[in-house]
């Protein structure tokens, strides 16, 4: 009787199981792509009720060197381009220019184990196919488990795997942010001068901010850490760093479910900040709050009451922070 | 329940009491009991401080929902007795369903997390109570910092970096 059952039981599992394992095979699939492959396009980037048009370019050399460039096609110009090393963000109407060092490595964010943590924390749904910029693309939902995180809708090209459409939903299945490219070119070739910026030149007497890890492949101990940990969130990274715009040093700890990032940012409290606030971009909820004489910044793709449990539950290792 | 409530107020024989530590370990729904019990209990004799307009933000919340946490009348009887000298049974059994969600900081979120029982109305995650705004182009350095570190990045290459340039933000003074 028991054999039968378990026999019954595994038919019934497994399949369930490949469907997942499918489903994880995609979202390897879309990272890949999105790394690995030549493309350029127009994407329209929705949150609220807002609509925002950018054009993206992404190449990669013979060498496996990535070069991508965003630029925004409505409002102020703004351009982001992305070597291996670093981020360069332009703002013309201010003439600044944002350089975000990065780790001497590519920061490998869709491990095996974090795929595990994908897993655990949503159920991981291949769906129909749709068709997004005239291409068919595998839908792929990712359901969360519970109410720490939202819901996530990717729609992959067919063929390369490269994210069409990404869509983020709340905890009430409410829209929150999406990315859906409306034209895109897969493939072809690139040159070097397609991802460098039009204020490559220009930028050189901008002002100049920079951000930078320091010891970016040894994790600092920060001394901080939290006693109300959501579930199924992992520490990915502990640091400290300059921020563009900050004089002093700052301490980020990182938290992932294997999809959705927590950023923990402590800084020494400057004056007349606000003391206590909550915003959002898009679906990347943004709490700051004061403990003890640190102002500590709390940003996430994740509901505003995951961002603050960890926000309210952070404190200096020996209780020193309260 | 009532086993519950008589264990509470040191009635039952050891054996028996035992028996509902494994009952308690074993069953989610019967320990938010337990500790709405010992909320209750806590709020009776005054251990847990109120905040100043409580009276309002409780007539606003039960106006909006009417239904939260209501334990079976027969498994409160006991305790019923304490509360009926406060208020009337149903707002306050009600008010201590509200506290043990709003005044609960070390409430069971981790195995509301895990239990995905929709039955439960106490199960919902505390909603922030903060009103959220816009983000007004002061936190994109933060947002370019944290764009590199997340899996998103991984999945859709340099899209999401344009949350922290999004062109309809005002550019905070420098």
């Amino acid at each position: 009787m028991r054999t039968t059952c378990s026999i019954v039981l595994l038919g019934f599992v497994a399949p369930l199981l490949a469907a997942e394992q499918d489903g994880l095979t995609w979202l390897t699939k879309m990272a890949n792509a999105s790394r690995k492959l030549n493309y350029s396009g127009t994407f329209v980037y929705q949150h609220g009720d807002r609509i925002e048009t950018s054009r993206i370019v992404h190449f990669v050399n013979p060498a496996g060197g990535e070069f991508e460039k965003l630029e925004t096609l409505d409002g102020p110009a703004r351009e982001v381009i992305r070597t291996n090393d670093q981020v360069t963000c332009y703002r013309p109407d201010t003439k600044t220019v944002i350089i975000e060092k990065r780790s001497a490595r590519r920061f490998p964010a869709l491990l095996p184990d974090q795929m595990g943590g994908v897993a655990d924390n949503y159920s991981v749904i291949v769906g129909d196919t749709d068709r997004v910029a005239g291409y068919d693309c595998q839908v792929i939902t990712l359901v969360p488990k519970d109410r720490l995180r939202y819901g996530h809708q990717f729609c992959a090209e067919a063929g390369s795997g490269l994210p069409l459409r990404a869509r983020t939903v709340s905890e009430k299945k409410l829209p929150l942010e999406s990315f859906a490219f409306t034209e895109v070119k897969l493939g072809g070739r690139f040159s070097r001068e397609q991802v460098r910026s039009r204020y490559a030149d220009k930028s050189r007497n901008w002002k100049v901010d920079h951000s930078t890890l320091v010891l970016s492949d040894v994790p600092a101990d920060t001394g901080w850490t939290l006693t109300r940990q959501p579930t199924g969130f992992k520490k990915l990274t502990e640091l400290k760093r300059s921020i563009a715009g900050r004089a002093t040093v700052v301490s980020h700890i990182v938290y992932s479910d294997g999809l959705a990032a927590i950023s923990v940012f402590i800084e020494p409290l400057p004056k007349g900040r606000p003391v206590q606030s909550l915003s959002h971009q898009g679906a990347v909820n943004i709490y700051v709050r004061p403990v003890a004489d640190h102002m500590v910044t709390v940003l996430g793709e994740t509901p505003a009451a995951t961002v603050m449990q960890v926000a309210n539950s952070l404190e200096l290792r020996g209780g020193r922070g309260r | 329940m009532n086993k519950i409530s008589e264990w509470m107020d040191g009635e039952l024989d050891g054996t028996t009491a035992r028996r509902q530590v494994e009952r308690l370990k074993q069953d989610t729904e019967l320990r938010h009991v337990w500790e709405t019990f010992h909320l209750i209990g806590d709020v009776m004799r005054g251990e847990r401080a109120l905040s100043p307009d409580f009276e309002r933000r409780l007539s606003a919340r039960l106006a909006s929902e009417p239904t939260v946490l209501a334990p079976q009348p027969r498994a409160v009887r006991k305790f019923a007795t304490y509360a009926l000298s406060a208020a009337a049974s149903l707002s306050a059994v009600a008010l201590v369903g509200w506290l043990a969600y709003v005044n609960n900081p070390l409430g069971p979120q981790p195995e509301i997390a895990k239990a995905p029982d929709t039955t439960q109305p106490v199960v919902i995650a505390p909603e922030p109570q903060l009103a959220s705004v816009p983000s007004d182009g002061t936190m994109n350095e933060y947002l370019i910092a944290h764009q590199e570190f997340s899996p998103s990045t991984e999945i859709q290459g340099l899209a999401p970096y344009i949350r922290g340039v999004s062109s309809l933000q005002p550019v905070a003074a420098r």
